[in-house]
């Protein structure tokens, strides 16, 4: 799918024009959950909790972690919990049937999304070609997320620093994602590594 | 050799010539110069031909105004037509050359039209080629216009440039980077804003930029306090500062558009990877609008020859790029700005011959016109420029005094006229701003927006260059407020400052002429003062009519140097005020953008997003053709060597029937849901129960539109108590889901119901026909018999793939009539689980089929579809599911299904047809008893779906026909119309196949 000039394609190098202004990589997902429930409900929180390892936030954009395990705000009642390797819910249906008793649900969303890393000094400018969000470090801080748009395409975005975002589109679109961003990134140079896990 | 030159000044970079191309002939300028400034230059005037007329034109000003100086640019796929000659930056390699004329434009055939010009005045065409009165005649006149009508010519390739995009946020975005706006952008920095500040040239200091002449500025030369202030805005850190980008558009919520040209002004090579140009989308809390004003001209006859031009554009082409645009000028001028100007132009050694001003000696009392008159300028006060003298030159012009009398004729290369300026108000009109007509200063300026933008400098009515610095900082610093305030409330616009003493402008517009002679206003589009008149008399008097019947301000140029004489003379035409006729609506782009900077990377086969499965990779290398489903893609067949796509779907249909296929169905829309109350809401969208629905069971549902109409239908499942998966359509996925977040949000929140969309989730494939049951069974770890997983069962499984055993979910439902069960998977092991199926099918004659063969099996079968069945127009009765409406219980659509049409007899009912004698069943046929009748023919019904039918040995068709389960076994005519067919047509039930079901139950 790549272009005349490999913009594009997903084989570890440089392209684009010359210099490095970001870095581009596949970021694995081990495992997804979408939780959903009323965060004012103290079972659903602590069944949440025990169940998934994180407690729900209600803060709009705000994000919990541990470890390797990130737990982002959707909604006002809707939660994504993500990891690069499968670690935690090791019987998804004993944990769903704890959240509905509580009052929430659990659902299995680990193969919806594809993640894509950008980091380096362009980053942001990467990010801006894209997406209508004010991407300043004051606007957007590190360690929270948004939902938005890249291009023509539904994005959930994780900042990890100034420099270093997390771009999360749906699976079908895992090509279009991947090459809008090569697009952007090759004016200022960009560099494809190897697929890694994500790592909040 | 640059004859005309000056030997010093300028800001073009003399040690750097650049080579360029003009119609042809190879010249030579310096980098920095435009077209405009390199071709005077040379001495060059003669740059195009007018629209209409074909009368000869030159350069008329120094910018973005430019009316006449039209050029097409560049070859081949990069060609552009209608460049301003006086904005395109001259670099090696640039190649220009006039348009609008044949074979040059020096000789141009097109200027027969300035010979019968009295025959095509403005709005000719709503008078004329009414004759003879047949399509056959318009057709033929309007080949000929279509090649006399437009400027330059269009590429025809594709363009092979990039395009970047860029979202940007701002406390305080200044529109201009003159004084005022570069003094408003170090105002708002200096509180601590975050500032985007863009001017459309390549430098900063606006028409400011001049030589040592000019009004220093707090007490510094002016060009050194220019180049401080871009020095500190520069050096801040929250300032961003975009030269060669035009603001072109304000639109809602303080977002304004502009375009960054990143390249057009650099030779070949150009960087690699470098965008042409790029879109900024800039959303700022609060805008300065510093975009300056344009200056006027005087309609007199034959203003429009060579050689004639703004008086500020005179003097920019001296100062700022050291040409002497001639030898010999007269200054027809009638403002005392003017003398200042007139002074500049005759310390560059230009002979000022007359300056002609239609005042009084008492309103000519200023110190400019003092210090002009001290200096020996020859001034003709109360006098009046009658007419220009020249053809493809201007050569002289005829003075007189205003009360009339004998005319003296002076000779002259150069005609400089200055009737005043304009502001450039245009982003503040789109800001939802009023403008106010300021007398004094003759000019439409600000007055009051809802929106959070200021004025400042020349675009708000101060001409005073003493004062633009200041009336900036103010500009800037009310700004600022504006961004911090909590909540913004609207801006009212300081009067423009005003320098004490200074006379109010006694507005020229035109001059008395003879009959038929040609006192342009709108040079781009020929239209002239007898026109404004001619539009007033035909009654079309408004200043919104005045512009469509004249097409004034209707060109390239929208009329910046037009639009205000325009109106003034319709004011003087109707007896009225400026004011009252008002001016039009101003609409973006402010200059013209470039196609390509708005869909940037979403071109070709970008255009739209694309959505794949898990196994499209798979299906490419097996050479599938693809149809776009929504926004996926789809296999229509596996065409084989030598096999058309036809021959494709209907082997693999055939081969579904006799032995097994296998189906990507990951498309389909997949919802779950939890929750207490989940049974409880699928009994309230759903048409028949789902609380009666066993764990690890199926049932096909039906939903409803409010109106009673079927909406989606689909199958779901009960994965535990509390826990569904509901099944979609394709194309209704994303509507279902927003159906069911309304319905859980607005209508009944009390309920306790959770639902998420796993489409994406899980991948999908169906195995279909009588060896399913092998294939499945050599797959998963269930007992796949009959017994143990019957109809309708659904369970949780491990698949056997090469990514080890993998947990999936096995449903026994048919969509092709056969047995047949669906096999989900995590989609990051779809494609793993669909190679297993392939080989373990295998040894049963597996082979993958389609979307056609899918569809003729459906067919076949009887099962609607949504789309083509199931339009928006039928109920669940017509469709033969109204058994499936659960008469105790209420659903989305339940009520008004019992409104009396919805439920009369003759309704369109879903009904079976056999085309007879092995004919084609015509494309989007309609059914009629006698195609023969004189029309109209009453229609009964209409095809829905039709295909070629291997099982039945013909073409076959489901229809929906008036009263049709009561007609099986009538013959009707299918007919298309459109294509001249007409077939007969049996009528029977919809299923074609195995009515009774007994191969799905197997």
């Amino acid at each position: 799918m790549a272009d005349i000039d490999g913009i594009g394609s997903t084989r570890p190098g440089h392209y684009g024009a010359q210099g490095t202004g970001v870095v581009l990589a596949r970021a694995t997902i081990g495992a997804a959950w979408n939780v959903q429930g009323d965060p004012r409900h103290a079972p659903f929180v602590a069944a949440a909790e025990r169940q998934v390892g994180l407690a729900p936030v209600a803060q709009p954009n705000a994000c919990a972690r541990r470890e390797g395990l990130l737990l982002l705000w959707l909604g006002p009642r809707s939660w994504l919990a993500i990891e690069g390797e499968r670690t935690a819910l090791t019987d998804a249906d004993v944990a769903r049937d704890a959240l509905n008793a509580a009052g929430g649900a659990l659902f299995d969303v680990s193969s919806s999304r594809v993640a894509f890393t950008l980091r380096g000094a362009k980053a942001a400018d990467v990010l801006a070609s894209g997406c209508p969000l004010d991407v300043d470090v004051r606007a957007f801080a590190p360690g929270t997320c948004a939902q938005s748009v890249f291009g023509h395409l539904n994005a959930l975005i994780y900042r990890h620093d100034p420099a270093t975002f997390t771009l999360m589109v749906a699976t079908s679109f895992a090509a279009d994602a991947w090459h809008a961003l090569s697009v952007a990134a090759a004016v200022d140079g960009y560099d494809v590594v190897p697929a890694t896990p994500f790592r909040p | 050799m640059q004859k005309f030159r000056l030997a010093t000044g300028g800001d073009i970079d003399r040690g750097h010539p650049v080579r360029f191309e003009f119609n042809g002939a190879p010249l030579e300028g310096y980098r920095g110069d435009t077209l405009a400034s390199a071709l005077l230059a040379h001495g060059r005037h003669l740059v195009g031909r007018s629209f209409k007329h074909h009368r000869p034109r030159g350069i008329f000003s120094a910018g973005a105004e430019e009316p006449s100086a039209l050029v097409q640019i560049a070859r081949g796929a990069r060609t552009e037509p209608n460049a301003r000659a006086t904005v395109v930056e001259v670099h090696d390699g640039l190649v220009a050359r006039s348009q609008n004329c044949w074979p040059s434009v020096r000789f141009d055939l097109g200027a027969i039209n300035n010979v019968v010009s009295r025959l095509i005045p403005a709005g000719f065409y709503y008078k004329t080629f009414m004759w003879p009165p047949t399509p056959a005649a318009w057709l033929r006149y309007e080949h000929w216009i279509r090649r006399a009508a437009g400027m330059g010519r269009s590429a025809t390739s594709a363009d092979p440039d990039r395009y970047d995009q860029r979202f940007a946020h701002c406390d305080v975005l200044v529109v201009g980077g003159g004084v005022a706006g570069l003094a408003a952008a170090r105002a708002a920095a200096g509180g601590g804003a975050r500032v985007i500040v863009c001017d459309e040239t390549p430098r900063w200091g606006g028409l400011a930029r001049r030589g040592a002449s000019s009004v220093p500025i707090d007490g510094a030369p002016r060009g050194d306090w220019i180049d401080t202030c871009v020095d500190d805005l520069a050096g801040a850190a929250d300032v961003t500062m975009l030269s060669r980008s035009t603001a072109f558009g304000y639109y809602d919520g303080n977002l304004v558009g502009a375009v960054e040209r990143v390249t057009h002004h650099l030779a070949a090579p150009l960087p690699p990877f470098a965008p042409r140009e790029r879109l900024w989308l800039i959303r700022a809390k609060a805008v300065v609008l510093a975009s300056g004003a344009h200056e006027r001209g005087i309609a007199y006859p034959d203003n429009d020859r060579p050689g004639t031009m703004l008086l500020s554009a005179a003097r920019t082409y001296v100062e700022r790029f050291g040409v002497r645009p001639g030898t010999r000028a007269v200054v027809f001028a009638n403002h005392d700005g003017a003398y200042d100007d007139a002074l500049a132009l005759r310390d560059a050694g230009i002979e000022i011959a007359a300056v002609v001003d239609p005042r009084d000696d008492a309103a000519m009392a200023g110190v400019d016109v003092r210090r002009a008159r001290d200096a020996g300028l020859p001034v003709h006060a109360r006098s009046l420029v009658l007419r220009a003298h020249g053809g493809h030159r201007v050569h002289a012009v005829d003075v007189a005094a205003r009360e009339g009398g004998k005319s003296q004729r002076i000779d002259c290369d150069l005609v400089c006229v200055a009737g005043g300026w304009s502001p450039a108000v245009h982003l503040f009109s789109q800001a939802r701003g009023t403008l106010r007509y300021d007398e004094a200063i003759a000019a439409f300026v600000p007055d009051a927006s809802p929106l959070p933008i200021v004025a400042a400098g020349a675009a708000n009515g101060c001409f005073d260059d003493a004062l633009l610095a200041a009336d900036g900082t103010a500009a800037g610093e009310a700004a600022l407020a504006l961004a911090r305030a909590a909540s913004p409330s609207p801006a009212a616009v300081a009067r423009p400052p005003r320098a004490p003493g200074a006379a109010p402008v006694e507005p020229l517009w035109t001059v008395p002429a003879p009959y038929g002679a040609k006192r342009f206003v709108d040079l781009q589009n020929d239209v002239t003062v007898d026109d404004v008149a001619l539009a007033k008399r035909e009654g079309y008097q408004s200043v919104e009519h005045l512009k469509r019947y004249t097409t004034l301000g209707m060109g390239t140029d929208q009329g910046k140097t037009s639009n205000v004489p325009g109106l003034a003379l319709m004011a003087a035409e109707l007896g009225t005020t400026i004011p009252a006729v008002g001016t039009t609506t101003f609409r973006p782009p402010y200059t013209p953008v470039t196609m390509g900077a708005f869909p940037g990377a979403h071109t070709g086969p970008h255009v739209e997003p694309v959505r794949r499965s898990a196994m499209h990779a798979w299906h490419a290398s097996q050479g599938a053709r693809f149809v776009n489903a929504g926004l996926w893609k789809r296999p229509h067949s596996y065409p084989r060597t030598g096999e058309s796509e036809d021959d494709a779907a209907r082997r693999e249909a055939i081969n579904v029937r006799r032995n097994v296929g296998v189906v990507d169905v990951s498309t389909l829309g997949k919802i779950e849901l939890q929750g207490r109350d989940a049974a409880a809401f699928l009994n309230r969208v759903y048409i028949n129960r789902f609380d009666s629905l066993a764990v690890g069971r199926c049932r096909y549902g039906v939903m409803l539109r409010d109106d009673g109409m079927v909406m989606d239908d689909g199958t779901t499942s009960r994965l535990a108590d509390t826990h569904f998966l509901v099944t979609t359509t394709t194309v209704n996925a994303v509507r279902v889901m927003q159906h069911f977040e309304y319905l859980l949000q607005v209508a009944w929140p009390t309920l306790e119901v959770y639902a998420t969309s796993v489409t994406e989730q899980w991948s999908a494939a169906a195995i279909s026909g009588p060896r399913a049951r092998d294939v499945v069974a050599a797959l998963v770890d269930l007992d796949v018999s009959n017994a143990a997983f019957p109809f309708l069962a659904v369970g949780a499984c491990r698949v056997r793939t090469a990514d080890g055993e993998v947990r999936g979910r096995l449903f026994r439902m048919s969509y092709s009539g056969e047995l047949a069960y669906e096999l989900h998977v995590p989609t990051v092991h779809g494609l793993a689980a669909w190679e297993a199926i392939i080989a373990a099918g295998a040894p049963f004659g597996l082979m993958p089929y389609g979307t056609e063969a899918m569809s003729t099996l459906r067919i076949e079968k009887g099962h609607v579809v949504v789309g083509a069945e199931a339009d928006g127009r039928t109920t669940a009765d017509d469709l033969g599911l109204g058994k499936l409406v659960n008469a105790g219980k209420w659903c989305v659509g339940k009520p008004l299904l019992g409104r009396p049409a919805l439920v009369a007899d003759d309704r369109w009912q879903l009904v079976g047809l056999t085309a007879q004698h092995g004919a084609v069943m015509p494309r989007g046929g309609k059914l009629v008893a006698d195609p023969d009748r004189a029309p109209p023919i009453p229609m009964q019904g209409h095809i829905t779906s039709w295909c070629e039918s291997p099982h039945v040995g013909a073409w076959i068709g489901l229809a929906l026909l008036a009263g049709g389960r009561a007609r099986h076994g009538e013959t009707l005519w299918a007919v298309s119309p459109l294509a001249d067919q007409r077939v007969r047509v049996t009528v029977g039930p919809p299923a074609f196949i195995d009515p009774e079901g007994t191969r799905l139950r197997g």
